[in-house]
């Protein structure tokens, strides 16, 4: 059994039918076709997966896609407008803040999150909030200075 | 050798598609009519197959096919024994799923394909295997009891080799000795666990197999699909890695072979994607290692001589039987002139995990013995630890420096990391807060160690152990790269390895920008590794450090030859002596009449179509391929009558300090601070070599505050998640601070020396000294990792009246 599902993406409006089982992250990636949104441990744990549903950071593998029906979900596809990058992503790739890239959408989303919470975060703060995910690659140094300097940058 | 390029951080070239979700990973892609498959897997350690019964699965609804252990058996040859398992006494034919046996909970028992990833996923369950349980032999106490059951029976014990090597004169080294110093060390089970596990997409089709495979090493892919299913027409297609680290080079090859014979069977392309916990069980893990160590001194701190006997928990393959050890000749000595060293191995089956390559493989336990026995040394003569290391340490004036066992380490300054880093960390303020604090009842501590990251590769290493061995191993490496002056001149480039993450593009174009004269924005990659279309070798591993050593060698090699192609057409085309050109922005132009200019594009016109413009005898086109082997791999590429042999080719090299505050009351340890004192050769990209190095210090010490895995004593794996296997956060990992000095390697083609796993070598050793330091009110002595609250908390307690 199928049941429909309606919500906007990256500002698009988008309309499928899914399993009621289907976890957000798969509805995403399968059945939109926005596989920039990674999967690393579907228990919530890695911070991959997340996204922005209603401008909150969610772990998209521990919410159900008809959980987000109605919703504005914003992955790592739409955080460059017109295909120029934000600050935020500019600050990651000048800074080395990623290697293989598979965690970095995850990282991206929970630093916009916390910028559009808090724009001027300490490194502490910095590594207080994005605790919740994980790098394998990178040590978080450059991570945490592309944070950092996004910030500065977005600030002035 | 810097350049215009070569030496800067010049920008990502991989960083834009992964930042804005482009980056293709192998879960990302489709292809039609494709088929989704799980595997069932034992949730036993050890145990005999009674019975599978596939029927139901098989009627279950979307289902296309099941692959039981007796159909791996029919459709498929075993693996080889390879180079991994060198030593192995009896051949012991180990196929993609277990056959009559479990040997570890986890092991693939059979895979089964449906046309949505839920389906298969349900299928699975109706999928009936009969288990006969037996005892699990889970530590290697338990295994080399004589008593203990057989995990291989063939091989008539559970200690499945046994061997040593000895270099110099160990007896009298001992013999001359004012005292011995003896510890009984241990390091634990780990992974780098990838952010992406396992992932393969294979289709058949009469003319070949093609496999999309996120493996670090494509002929070992290749290799497996060839023998296990007879086929001599297979392509490795590798798209973007979500990190490797030594996982995905071998154990993958079973998930190849199955997804492989999958597509085979059913005529469908077929997706297998690993999931956390799936890698967690059966990915692999890197070994636990117990060292029983002796080190013969004199009173003023000088090492004569060292034994170890080194005992390897390979858990329940023999696939990899003494990768553990061999690695171990690849930085014996660490940094030291000690002259004389006898190392005795034993590897023993139990019923965990295949261990693999992880971040250097042996070298951190053979890093920490060194390590840690230089800081027994100090305590027990009551000198200083960084002056013991001093006095034992390769003095500047001997590189080239040739090991006993044979390596050459080209360059370095030893001497000058350890003052530097000591330098950095301020050791005597330090001290005086250790004092401070102390009188507060709060423990402040301070380590400070040196090591070694050893690049490029020479498995006729092996050789030196098992002379014996009827399997010539290869000796050396071999790699290639094509590069390529487009029409409209832009400059593309094919490299023969894949890339999990290291910036391979990015530091590539750096080199062919400035050998070619144009700028590294003109310069790309064709695409991502594939075994049809590029010039591969047995080095286009992304593994063993080999990018810096074979691939630089490669890129170099072609753009050079390619400028020597591009000179000639434009000399003729400009009617000028070829001596008097140069490039410069993609613009060959006359030193004597600037007016005399010819760009890239108007050349690749020329080159690609119009035969009548060429000079004679001019092979058409702009393209050169050049494959690099490394030019000083000889001496002792093969072992000499000693056993002497290189195992590996370049050495880098750190001194870590690491300051820790340990709590008393919760044993829980704090990284203040850590420093790197680096020498990594001649700096390509320093963004990048950077971020190898912050990101291999964050594995060691990760590893020595706590992550790891834990068995219970059935064999079932406790640490199933990245947060039970804890696994550091923003919040564990301390800021890094790095320091370049480096010395250029004088036998490379850039003076460069490796840059990726180094960092986490003596990582776990800097840890496992500063907390000893801080725990030196109780006299508590550091032997095993990992230094887990609990762990610490409980030598407190034990040290405590």
């Amino acid at each position: 059994m199928k049941v429909p599902i309606r919500m906007r993406v990256n500002g698009e409006a988008c309309e499928d039918d899914a399993e009621p089982r289907t976890l957000l992250v798969h509805f995403l990636r399968e059945t939109l076709g926005l596989t920039g949104t990674h999967v690393g441990c579907v228990v919530g744990e890695c911070g991959a997966c997340s996204v922005l549903v209603d401008g909150a950071l969610v772990k998209s593998c521990l919410m159900l896609a008809v959980q987000a029906d109605g919703c504005e979900v914003t992955t790592v596809e739409g955080l460059a407008a017109k295909g120029v990058l934000s600050p935020l992503q500019e600050a990651f790739v000048g800074n080395f803040a990623l290697q293989c890239g598979y965690c970095t959408p995850g990282f991206l989303m929970a630093s916009h999150a916390l910028l559009a919470r808090n724009p001027d975060p300490t490194s502490a703060e910095i590594r207080q909030d994005l605790s919740s995910n994980l790098c394998m690659c990178t040590g978080y140094v450059q991570i945490v200075e592309a944070v950092r300097q996004a910030a500065s940058r977005m600030r002035r | 050798m810097t350049g215009r390029h070569v030496g800067t951080s010049a920008r990502s070239k991989e960083a834009p598609r992964h930042v804005t979700g482009r980056g293709r990973f192998v879960d990302d892609l489709v292809l039609p009519r494709m088929l989704h498959a799980f595997i069932l897997r034992s949730p036993y350690a050890h145990a005999r197959i009674a019975a599978v019964d596939i029927d139901e699965a098989l009627r279950s609804p979307g289902v296309f096919g099941v692959l039981a252990p007796d159909d791996v058996r029919r459709d498929s040859k075993p693996f080889k024994p390879g180079r991994y398992a060198a030593g192995l006494r009896v051949a012991v034919p180990e196929y993609a799923t277990a056959i009559d046996k479990v040997r570890y909970v986890g092991e693939p028992v059979a895979m089964v394909a449906a046309d949505t990833r839920p389906r298969a996923e349900d299928a699975l369950d109706r999928l009936g295997v009969d288990y006969d349980p037996l005892t699990a032999v889970t530590s290697v106490e338990a295994a080399a009891d004589p008593s203990a059951p057989l995990i291989y029976e063939e091989l008539g014990s559970n200690v499945a080799w046994e061997g040593h090597v000895a270099y110099g004169d160990v007896d009298r080294a001992f013999a001359d000795a004012d005292r011995i110093v003896r510890e009984r060390l241990s390091i634990h089970r780990y992974s780098s666990t990838p952010l992406e596990p396992f992932a393969c997409m294979a289709e058949y089709t009469p003319e070949r197999l093609t496999i999309w495979c996120n493996s670090q090493s494509p002929d070992v892919i290749d290799e497996a699909i060839t023998e296990a299913l007879g086929l001599d027409r297979v392509r490795v297609i590798v798209p973007d890695v979500g990190g490797g680290f030594g996982q995905k080079i071998h154990l993958i090859r079973k998930y190849a072979v199955l997804t492989a014979l999958m597509a085979v069977r059913t005529g469908r392309p077929v997706k297998w994607i690993e999931d956390r916990s799936e890698h967690m069980m059966a990915g692999g893990h890197s070994c636990d290692q117990a060292f029983d160590v002796e080190a013969a001194v004199r009173f003023d701190g000088e090492v004569l001589g060292l034994k170890i006997r080194d005992t390897d928990d390979v858990g329940g393959s023999v696939s990899t039987l003494t990768i553990h050890f061999t690695n171990k000749l690849n930085n014996l000595f660490n940094t030291y002139r000690v002259r004389h060293l006898r190392l005795e191995g034993r590897s023993v089956v139990t019923n965990k995990c295949p261990v693999v390559p992880n971040r250097g493989i042996g070298k951190p336990g053979m890093c920490f013995i060194w390590e840690r026995m230089m800081d027994a040394v100090a305590r027990e003569l009551a000198l200083d630890p960084v002056e013991v290391r001093r006095r034992n340490l390769v003095r500047g004036n001997e590189f080239p420096y040739t090991t006993p066992n044979g390596n050459i380490h080209g360059s370095g300054d030893y001497q000058a990391l350890l003052d530097r880093a000591v330098a950095k960390i301020g050791v005597a303020e330090v001290r005086a807060r250790q004092r401070e604090m102390r009188r507060e009842g709060r423990l402040l501590g301070l380590g400070v160690v040196i090591g070694l990251e050893p690049g490029g590769r020479n498995a006729a290493r092996d050789m030196a152990i098992f002379p014996t061995s009827t399997q010539m191993p290869g000796a050396g490496g071999v790699e290639g790269a094509t590069v390529k002056v487009e029409k409209n001149g832009a400059v593309v480039f094919t490299l023969g390895s894949p890339s999990c993450g290291q910036s391979h593009e990015t530091t590539a174009a750096q080199i062919i920008a400035d050998a070619l004269g144009v700028a590294p924005d003109r310069v790309s990659i064709t695409g991502t590794y594939d075994s049809a279309l590029s010039p591969w070798g047995v080095s286009s591993s992304n593994s063993g450090n080999n990018f810096h050593l074979y691939d630089v060698g490669a890129v170099h090699g072609a753009a050079t030859r390619l400028r020597e192609k591009t000179l000639t057409l434009a000399a003729h085309l400009l009617q000028v002596n070829r001596s008097s050109l140069d490039i410069d922005a993609g613009v060959v132009s006359s030193r004597t009449d600037p007016n005399r200019s010819i760009s890239f594009a108007e050349l690749g016109k020329v080159a690609y179509a119009n035969q009548a413009l060429l000079p004679n005898g001019f092979e058409p086109g702009l393209q050169e391929t050049y494959y690099h082997s490394h030019p000083h791999a000889d001496p002792r590429m093969l072992p000499d009558g000693e056993g002497r042999v290189r195992a590996q080719y370049t050495f880098s090299s750190a001194a870590h300090a690491a300051l820790v505050e340990v709590d008393p009351e919760t044993g829980r340890v704090r990284v203040l601070r850590y420093v790197i004192v680096s020498d990594n050769g001649t700096l390509i990209n320093p963004g990048v070599v950077d971020g190898q190095i912050y990101g291999s210090a964050a594995h060691g010490i990760s590893v020595a505050l706590g992550e790891g895995f834990v068995y219970g004593e059935d064999g079932q794996l406790l640490t199933l998640t990245l947060v039970d296997y804890g696994k550091s956060t923003t919040l564990e990992t301390p800021p890094i601070e790095i320091e370049h000095y480096p010395v250029p390697d004088p036998f490379t083609t850039l003076g460069q020396k490796a840059a990726g796993e180094g960092a986490a070598i003596p990582s776990p050793a800097a840890i496992a000294a500063a907390v000893e330091d801080a725990l030196t009110p109780f006299g508590v002595r550091v032997r095993h990792l990992p230094l887990s609250p609990e762990r610490v908390w409980q030598l407190i307690r034990e040290a405590r009246p």
